[in-house]
This record gives C-alpha cells, sequence and structure tokens, in this order.
C-alpha cells in the first residue's frame, strides 16, 4: 500500500514538475518525435523491402514444376538426386495440397476467389534451396532440371536472388544503425533536459531528503518524466508516420503496381508500432536516470 | 535513556584527507550524552560549531572521526540506504526553513509526511493538525515566500513535528524572530518537548536562555565541547573549571566575551 501512495506522489510530482516548464518539454518531445520519426522511416522501409521478397519467393532460388501424376517413389527419387548435388542446400516438396494451403494464405482477405479450386488442378512443385553463395549457379541448375522428363517447367529467380538478399542486407544493418543513432540521439536529448530539470528543481530536492525521503521517492518524479518524453515523442512519430504513410502510399502503389502486385505496402504491425513507443519509453528512462544519478548529495 | 550520543567526535570540512592542511575544523573531539526527553541547548558563539552538530545528527555530514549515535544506533555505520529512515525520526528546522516558496504552508508539511508513503487523506489530517499545533491556518492558500519570518518558522517546526520525530533539532530558531514572536516560538518548543519530544536547539540568542527552562546546556567554541551541564565526568583539561550556570552562560553570550572568560 504504501509502495502505491509513494508512486502517486511520485507521480504527481513528475507531472507538476513538467508542468513548471511546459515549453521544454515539448521540444524534448519534438526533438525526439523527429529522431524516432526517421527510424520509423527505416523500419518501414526494411520492413516493406522484406515482405515484397517473401511474396515473390526470393528466398526459393529454382522451382521445378512437375508434370501431373507423377508417382510418389519417382517424386523421391528426383528429390534425392537433386539434393545429392553440391550447390543445393535442400529440396521441398510443394504438394498440391499445400500449395492450395499457400494461395489461400496469399489470397488471406478473401477466402471466395478459391472456393472453387480444385487442389488437384494444382501441380506439384519442388523447391530447390541454395545458399546465398550458390545463387549464381541458379540458371545453370535450371536449365540441368528442365532436361528431366517428369519436370514440365522451370522457373529461376536467377542472379537478382543474390542482389535483392544483398539489398535486404544492407536495409537490415541501415535499419539497425538508424536505430543506434537514434538511440543516442535521444538518449541525449533526455538527459539534457532532465539535468536542467534536476537543476532547476535542486531546493525541492534537498528538502525531500531532508525530510526523509528514499532516493527512489526523490529522483522518481524526474524518470516519470523523462518516461512521458520518451514515450510521447515515440507515440508522436509513430502517429506522423502513420498519417504520412497513408498520404504517401497511394502514389506509391501507382508507380510500382507491378512490384506490389502480390498485397501493396503494408505499415507497421500494432506491435512493432508499439515496440517503437516503448523504444522511446525506455530512452527515456534510461537518459533521466543518468542524469539523476550523476547529481550525488546528502 | 540516552537517546543521543556523541563520543569522540571530530568533524572539518574541505577537499583533501581528514586532517590536512585546506580543511577547516568544525568540531573537535566532542564527546556527550543526551537522555531522552530532554531540552538541549547547544551555544557558542558564530562558528563554534553548532549547525554543524546538528548537520551531523541528520547524517548530512560524516564526521572524521568519532562515533554518533541516535537512539542507539550508530548512524553513520548505517547503510546509505537507511539515512531517510534516520531523518524521518529527526524533525529538523532550519536556519533559513528550507520551505518550497511557491508551495502553501500545507503543501509543504504534507511532503514530509508523503515521503512516509502515508494515504492522502491521512497525509491531509496530520498535515492540517501540525499547522493547528504550531497556531497557523491550515487552510491559507498563500504561498510561503508571502509568510512573515514567524509565520515560516512555524510551517517548519509543522514540517518537522508533522512525523512524529523522537528528536527535534532547530538551528537558531528565533535567530530572525523580534523578540515577542521569538517567545512565542520558544513556548511552542517546550510544550514539544512536554509532549515527550526529545529537543535540541542551536543558539547564541540570550533571549532563549531568559525564557527557557532546559535540561541540558552544551557550550562549544572554536569547536570544542567547553562545558556540559548534564556531564558527571569531569571536563576536559583545556575547559572551565566548574559547570557554568545558563545565566553566566547567557552572560558570555550577550558580551561576546571569549568562552574561557566564564570561570
Ligand atoms: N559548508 C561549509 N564548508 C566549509 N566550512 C564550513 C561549512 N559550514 C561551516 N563551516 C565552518 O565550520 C565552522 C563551524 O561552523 P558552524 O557549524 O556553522 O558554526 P555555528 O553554527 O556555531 O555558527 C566555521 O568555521 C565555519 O566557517
Ligand atoms: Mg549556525
Amino acid at each position: 500500500m504504501r509502495v502505491l501512495h509513494s508512486m502517486r506522489y511520485v507521480t504527481q510530482r513528475g507531472v507538476r514538475g513538467m508542468a513548471q516548464a511546459p515549453l521544454v518539454q515539448l521540444l524534448a518531445v519534438a526533438t525526439i518525435a523527429v529522431c524516432m520519426l526517421l527510424l520509423g522511416c527505416v523500419l518501414l522501409v526494411w520492413q516493406n523491402a522484406r515482405s515484397i521478397a517473401d511474396r515473390w519467393g526470393v528466398d526459393v532460388p529454382v522451382t521445378a514444376y512437375l508434370v501431373d501424376d507423377v508417382p510418389a517413389d519417382r517424386v523421391a527419387a528426383l528429390v534425392e538426386r537433386i539434393a545429392a548435388l553440391p550447390q543445393v542446400e535442400r529440396v521441398d516438396v510443394i504438394t498440391p495440397e499445400l500449395a492450395m494451403t499457400r494461395l489461400v494464405e496469399g489470397l488471406g482477405d478473401d477466402p471466395t476467389l478459391v472456393a472453387g479450386i480444385d487442389p488437384s488442378v494444382l501441380p506439384t512443385s519442388l523447391e530447390v534451396m541454395m545458399p546465398p553463395a550458390e545463387a549464381a549457379t541458379a540458371e545453370t541448375l535450371a536449365a540441368e532440371l528442365a532436361a528431366e522428363p517428369d519436370v514440365e517447367d522451370v522457373v529461376a529467380a536467377g542472379t537478382w536472388v543474390a542482389r535483392a538478399q544483398a539489398l535486404l542486407e544492407t536495409l537490415r544493418s541501415i535499419a539497425l544503425g538508424a536505430a543506434a543513432l537514434v538511440g543516442f540521439a535521444c538518449l541525449t536529448i533526455v538527459w539534457s533536459t532532465i539535468r536542467l530539470a534536476v537543476y532547476a528543481r535542486r531546493a525541492e530536492i534537498q528538502i525531500l531528503r531532508l525530510v526523509g525521503g528514499t532516493p527512489s521517492f526523490v529522483h522518481g518524479p524526474f524518470v516519470v518524466e523523462g518516461f512521458v518524453q520518451g514515450a510521447l515523442g515515440a507515440g508522436l512519430a509513430v502517429t506522423l508516420l502513420y498519417f504520412g504513410f497513408d498520404a504517401v502510399e497511394p502514389l506509391l502503389a501507382d508507380a510500382f503496381a507491378l512490384a506490389f502486385a502480390a498485397g501493396g505496402l503494408r505499415f507497421l504491425s500494432p506491435l512493432e508500432c508499439a515496440a517503437v513507443v516503448g523504444f522511446g519509453a525506455a530512452l527515456g528512462v534510461l537518459g533521466s536516470r543518468a542524469a539523476v544519478a550523476r547529481y550525488v548529495e546528502t | 535513556m540516552p537517546i543521543l550520543e556523541f563520543s569522540g567526535v571530530t568533524m572539518s570540512y574541505g577537499n583533501g584527507a581528514a586532517g590536512s592542511r585546506g580543511r577547516t575544523a568544525a568540531l573537535k573531539d566532542v564527546s556527550f550524552v543526551t537522555d531522552e526527553g530532554s531540552f538541549v541547548l547547544l551555544t557558542g558563539p558564530s562558528g563554534a560549531g553548532k549547525s554543524t552538530l546538528l548537520k551531523l545528527v541528520l547524517a548530512s555530514e560524516r564526521p572524521d572521526a568519532g562515533t554518533i549515535r541516535v537512539a542507539d544506533r550508530d548512524i553513520h555505520r548505517l547503510r546509505k540506504s537507511s539515512i531517510p529512515y534516520l531523518r524521518r525520526n529527526v524533525g529538523a528546522v532550519f536556519q533559513d526553513f528550507k520551505l518550497l516558496p511557491d508551495a502553501s504552508p500545507l503543501e509543504n508539511v504534507a511532503l514530509a509526511l508523503q515521503v512516509l508513503g502515508l494515504p492522502p487523506a491521512e497525509v491531509d489530517l496530520r498535515a492540517r493538525r501540525a499547522l493547528t499545533d504550531v497556531e497557523l491556518d491550515p487552510n491559507t492558500r498563500r504561498s510561503s515566500r508571502c509568510l512573515s519570518g514567524g509565520e515560516q518558522q512555524r510551517v517548519a517546526i509543522a514540517r518537522a513535528l508533522a512525523g512524529d520525530p523522537a528528536i527535534l533539532l532547530a538551528d537558531e530558531p528565533t535567530g530572525n524572530l523580534d523578540p515577542r514572536l521569538s517567545r512565542e516560538i520558544l513556548d511552542l518548543l517546550q510544550a514539544v518537548r512536554a509532549r515527550g519530544t526529545t529537543v535540541v536547539i542551536a543558539t547564541h540568542d540570550p533571549l532563549v536562555f531568559e525564557h527557557v527552562e532546559a535540561s541540558q546546556i552544551l557550550t562549544l567554541a572554536y569547536g570544542r565541547l567547553v562545558a556540559d551541564t548534564a556531564a558527571v565526568a569531569p571536563m576536559p583539561a583545556d575547559a572551565p573549571a566548574g559547570m557554568p550556570s545558563a545565566v553566566s552562560i547567557a552572560d558570555t553570550m550577550s558580551g561576546a566575551g571569549p568562552i574561557g572568560a566564564v570561570a
């Protein structure tokens, strides 16, 4: 009970402290929002690149569609033979049923589209996985597979698979780099704002200590302040990003209609949005804790 | 029952190692014992070390040597995290009051109860009672900076007493007050003592000695304890022989002569 009451007083003092310097709060929140907006943009691009790559099957270098009604033992023998090739990592058999399931998932929004399809009209296919280093040999492998009697058609993703994967790697590095940079910037913003707040309210801090306030009681309001700044800044960034995305998405969808044919661009998932806000809040807490920890006095 | 015990306490200000040059010695080898429920006057000229002694009791300064026991606990052996709990048991009225200037008297007193984690309704009730006890209106919405010196002093006393501490420390409580207000404050402090709280006043105001019936008078000069009316053991060699009475000390104070002249 005492802890609850203490938390309530700490929060009240934190809010009152923020109200004493609203302009500083506004500035801190706005600056954090700008930083987090940058991070959000990078995340958005990376996420969409990943899901487009997924939809285009970038991760499957060679797909071989079999002729109808190949007996299971011949399929197994073929799989074994391909899997034994040195440049092949793994071979997955996609049965008509599995293909159907994937189709339903892919068209998730409108199951009526597939309602009339009989799985048996879909061909069995083999997905040949290769390590990224071997991706350049996909075309050669495709030609070899096309010569197999049971194979009707072969689709090779070709060398652009390797390039797409490299691009994804780069985007991932940029996203991580942006997260680190933005993290550092937000920490610095919160740290310096809270330092100023601590300085402005040093008399209050001294009094609270002298009447027997524990360190967490005395420092708590500043941590609350940092938490609110970080969470508000990140929340504002996610909101701006959402409306920005809404405005820009139709334009992009027109320009790159082909690339998005399989399902358009998507915004960050609710979980990812929550993670961005949580990241901001955590940075706020860390920054303010660092700022008050440096202020030692008995 | 002793509630406050100093033995061989030495304390100096400044940077550098204890005892090195560049440090101002504020207290030298101070030893005394105060019983529970006493009314103690801590006296001596300006710069004698009175405020320093009070700060040591609050653990806001640390001694270079010696031990300080409050309610039988060595307070400088306490873990840092225990210091807040010591302070809740030792109410302090500071010379400069240390009130939040923009907060009302009620809010100022409430702070000392909020740190205890009491529910809001109880904080409000006890803060109001503490203010009524010092004859202030709990409903006033004036900020503390608009109060007179005497009123601020009362708020500070109310805050120090709100948490029901075992000891009340007051540093120069009549320092900024005219004689009439001084007497009122001293009456208030005597009433506090009558309720069983140990009261320690640091003062060099002669009026205090005339008005107050002290149970112990500690006299400091240049950081040394030169007289202790409650001491049973003989004083150190450099202290004046015999126990000075309250009146003779008051004379010394008003005359501002060297303490050594008392004998
Ligand atoms: N914060 C401080 N830093 C350095 N010296 C101090 C400090 N506080 C007090 N002193 C010195 O310690 C001595 C005792 O001071 P103090 O305890 O304030 O005396 P009193 O309260 O009896 O007037 C004085 O010489 C004073 O100058
Ligand atoms: Mg003093």
